[in-house]
């Protein structure tokens, strides 16, 4: 579509002031099963956003149609929207900040490496992983995903921005069987570098994520010391920081109502909001065009800030904190590359005197069993114990319950392992207190 | 969306190196959604979906890829790129495409493009009023209403053509009670294949009342207690509990690489008698519904388990191949950008002989999870978790105290050994299902049934 085109019409039709985003994708997937190619996909898609300001109200639409016909279809859409619109929101499209800070993320190495070598990683992985024990019965998937996004913002006012990057991951999962007993393990790797995939590493991690369950079975009911792994750590602390959302925080559905400068975690607990850190998250606008900047969230357990958009800073009376997304053309706010400060200690000085303790590996259920506006939990959980300072015994379908925000007020320790998730933040193992854990 | 010309060229250049079978996937969907939250009526959003996706297979092998550019030249690009993962000679040729005539079982009454935005919105505000006005303590209320306008076709190597237009909407009310220290929530969404007809057959200000009331008991109820206990799960929403303990394990994609505890088991018993349960994409106007799946195949009243006896699995075309049988019309995806896969329609455990009331009654202490809410399973293991959205104790055959934050745990093929007594109140209700072919619109359902023994984790300590 011609943008210019779209801004000339949208003129005629009385829109004050638009916004238009394009979005471009490139995709490759493959799959192998036993020995075979099972799944291969490559996929190209596009996709047009529009915003516009029709009487003092905001109005969007968007489409994967690009004919002549779709300038017509998006502001005809966005004038129905804004029309109906009752929204308190401040309609502001954004005339650009001073200065952004981009950067290239764009990795060539990775669509010069050619897809046969790519494949024979997968038929590697499968091999072996079979050969490394003989209680791993099958391989469910061993799989390869690499991606190429662009992302181009232009709005009335002049603005132009885009951003362009790419990554892959692989995947492979396994089924353990001992006796009766069939578990399952998994583990991904994302990075855009590919020299970076080390493949015997990666096939000892899956393995291990399906045999260390073996054996697992409910715990004793109680309150335990718990060690909670970095990657459950990164989804509950999603959850909590949720909170932080301002959109929810003015529609007074947050833990966080009048919370800034208050503990909302253990002094234990700093909290970071870094778009601009040189990882496969980096981004530098946000979804209303404005310079991403790192800051921090909650330092030493004190919340020093929510996550705003131009609305609901402009509501607050607070300068933006480019925390806006925008997802096919409706502004809501986005939370991502979040860094959990890492304490001092290894995870094993950490634990050392924990006596009878609980070590939280995978939680499920994340979307139903957690109350996100009270904070209340109840979840599929498994994982060890730990007795004496060091792992135990398999955990397997117990319910952990609790509520985030005493269980980070509880936080007694931050471990040092400051890894990247896929989930976008950066976390480390942390102690707490005390957990009710209810099994047997 | 292409005429059967291109298509015949598409489908050649797909088969050319040597693919056994090769199928054209086109989608044009128009939604539209309207959200009222708390009395104000939000901007509402439109979108078109538009795209083609290609799938070639080879024996056991399968290629696929989508775009949204559905010139010849686009489409031959995307297929001449997908067949160049085989390097055979061209065996299957399409000469020419017949269009395959079916009976539409999904009438619309009033189309959805109809009615006026206006029109919409004042059934929204009328749903949200209600929730608002029924109890101070309700503080936020949302209402919404989803639609969209799915137009399919399909072209396929064995010179097939299908065509399909599927109009969804659903009705969603939320309303969040707050007190000091306390938030809860209640929440409806019945959805149907249908046009705004159904909307306009809703008793909305009584949908409003029930979840407002819901939320607003739910702020004095107790914490639930953990353990293992005796649970009676409520008719309708609870069928939840089959659709991801069971369901999903009797899928072609686990079943077909015998990764499920159901594979091999055709013939066996493999839940306790009273268990009848059945996948059923042909109801007339339920939300799961569709006349063709997404690869063209009818769909079928498909009984899954009879008396406690597995008889059959859900089965797409691919899948099929590997476990040497056809397609029971299962094959779904949620947009062009996914290959299908065997997926659930409406699933559903038969009502039982029993009344509801005296199920209730059967239980001396355990829980009557009334409402579930959502859950998931990992359909290798069929362990699985659901969080209750509606519960109460239950003590010498009655219902008592109600109780927050129960969620049940467990494992599938366990469970359904464990379903020993079930009523006559067989109701469904809407949900959406996410699986490898993306979100789709299911029915999950069931009559009132009790399970003997279940594992309830919550924060309220043991049963007494």
């Amino acid at each position: 579509m011609k943008v210019a085109k779209f801004f000339e019409l949208a003129k005629q039709h009385g829109l004050a002031s638009c916004e238009v985003g394009i979005s471009r994708s490139t995709s490759i997937d493959m799959n192998v099963y036993q020995s075979e190619v099972e799944n291969y996909s490559v996929a190209s898609s596009r996709v047009i956003y529009a915003r516009g300001i029709f009487d003092g109200k905001m109005g969007f639409a968007m489409s994967e149609k690009d004919d002549a016909k779709t300038p017509e279809y998006l502001v005809k859409q966005i004038k129905i929207s804004a029309g109906s619109s009752e929204s308190d929101d401040i309609a502001i499209i954004f005339e650009g900040s001073e200065k952004y800070k981009k950067r290239n993320m764009f990795n060539a190495k990775l669509s010069a490496q050619s897809e046969e070598e790519k494949l024979q990683n997968l038929f590697l992985i499968e091999k072996k992983l079979k050969a490394l024990d003989p209680r791993i019965t099958d391989v469910e998937s061993a799989s390869y995903s690499e991606s190429e996004s662009q992302l181009e913002l232009y709005n009335s006012f002049g603005l132009k921005l885009k951003e362009k990057d790419n990554h892959f991951y692989y995947y492979g999962s396994v089924v353990v069987k001992s006796g009766e007993e069939v578990k399952t393990g998994y583990k991904i790797f994302l990075d855009n570098n590919p020299e970076k995939f080390d493949i015997d590493a990666f096939v000892k991690a899956v393995a291990e994520d399906g045999l260390s369950k073996l054996g697992g079975k409910p715990c004793k009911s109680g309150k335990y010391p718990t060690l909670i792994n970095p990657k459950v750590t990164a989804s509950l602390l999603a959850a909590y920081l949720g909170s932080a959302n301002a959109e929810r925080v003015q529609k007074k559905s947050s833990l966080f109502i009048d919370k800034i400068g208050q503990k909302v975690a253990s002094s234990k607990i700093t909290v970071l909001d870094a778009p601009l850190s040189k990882n496969i998250f980096y981004s530098y606008f946000d979804g209303e065009g404005v310079a991403k900047f790192n800051k921090s969230v909650i330092e030493k357990g004190v919340l020093k800030t929510y996550f705003h958009n131009l609305s609901t800073a402009a509501k607050a009376g607070v300068e933006p904190t480019a925390n806006g997304s925008n997802s096919g053309g409706k502004i809501g706010i986005s939370i991502s590359n979040i860094i959990l400060k890492p304490g001092r200690k290894s995870v094993e000085d950490v634990m050392k005197d924990v006596e009878l303790g609980f070590y939280l590996t995978e939680v499920q259920g994340l979307h139903s069993g957690l109350n996100p506006t009270s904070g209340d939990f109840s979840l599929q959980a498994s994982g060890f114990m730990i007795r004496d300072g060091k792992f135990a015994e398999a955990v397997n379908l117990v319910t952990i319950a609790g509520n985030l925000q005493k269980l980070f007020l509880d936080v007694k320790a931050v471990a040092n392992e400051n890894e990247l998730q896929l989930s976008s933040y950066t976390t480390s193992s942390i102690l707490v207190k005390k957990l009710a854990v209810s099994g047997e | 969306m292409i005429t059967k010309n291109v298509a015949i060229q598409v489908l050649n250049a797909a088969l050319a190196t040597g693919g056994d079978f090769a199928e054209i996937f086109l989608e044009e969907t128009y939604s539209n959604n309207i959200e009222v939250d708390s009395g104000k009526t939000q901007p509402p959003s439109s979108s078109i979906s538009y795209g083609a996706g290609i799938r070639i297979l080879n024996k056991l092998q399968s290629v696929y890829g989508y775009t949204n550019d559905l010139s010849l030249k686009g489409l031959v690009k995307l297929a001449t790129q997908l067949s160049a993962s085989f390097s055979g000679e061209q065996t299957v040729f399409v000469e020419k495409i017949e269009k395959v005539k079916f009976k539409n079982k999904h009438k619309i009454k009033t189309a959805l493009s109809s009615v006026d935005t206006k029109e919409k919105i004042a059934l929204l505000k009328k749903g949200d009023a209600t929730m608002r006005e029924f109890d101070g303590r309700i503080v936020r209320t949302i209402a919404v209403l989803i639609m969209n306008n799915r137009h399919i076709e399909i072209f396929n190597s064995e010179g097939k053509h299908f065509q399909d237009a599927q109009e969804r909407v659903r009705f969603v009310l939320q309303a969040i009670a707050m007190q000091p220290g306390a938030f809860e929530t209640g929440f409806t969404g019945p959805g149907a294949h249908s046009g705004f007809d159904f909307v306009e057959g809703l008793d909305v200000e009584k949908e409003a009342r029930e979840v407002a009331d819901l939320a607003i008991r739910k702020l004095s109820a107790k914490d639930c207690p953990s353990g293992v206990m005796p649970v009676v799960i409520g008719n309708g929403f609870g069928g939840v509990i089959f659709h991801e303990a069971c369901g999903h394990p009797l899928e072609a994609s686990a079943v077909s690489k015998g990764l499920s505890p159901f594979a091999g088991k055709i013939g066996q018993k493999v839940a306790h008698e009273s268990v009848t349960a059945i996948d059923d994409g042909t109801i007339p106007n339920a939300w799961g519904s569709n006349n063709i799946d997404d690869e063209g195949v009818a769909t079928q009243r498909n009984v899954l388990i009879k008396d406690g006896i597995l008889q059959n699995y859900l089965i797409d075309r691919f899948n099929g191949r590997r476990m040497k049988q056809e397609s029971t019309g299962a094959g779904r995806r949620q947009s062009y950008k996914f290959e299908t896969t065997s997926r659930m329609s409406n699933t559903y455990i038969a009502a039982g002989p029993h009344n509801p009331e005296d199920v209730i009654a059967s239980v001396k202490l355990g829980l009557y999870a009334k409402k579930l809410g959502g859950g998931s399973v990992n359909p290798t293991t069929g362990d699985f978790n659901f969080a209750a959205d509606e519960a109460y104790i239950i003590r010498d055959g009655k219902i008592c105290e109600l109780v927050k934050g129960a969620t049940l745990i467990g494992n599938g093929a366990d469970i359904i050994t464990k379903i020993d007594m079930v009523a006559n109140d067989l109701e469904r209700a809407q949900g959406m299902c996410g699986a490898a072919s993306g979100s789709i619109p299911v029915d999950v359902g069931q009559p009132t049934l009790r399970v003997s023994a279940i594992t309830v984790g919550g924060q309220g300590g043991k049963l007494q």
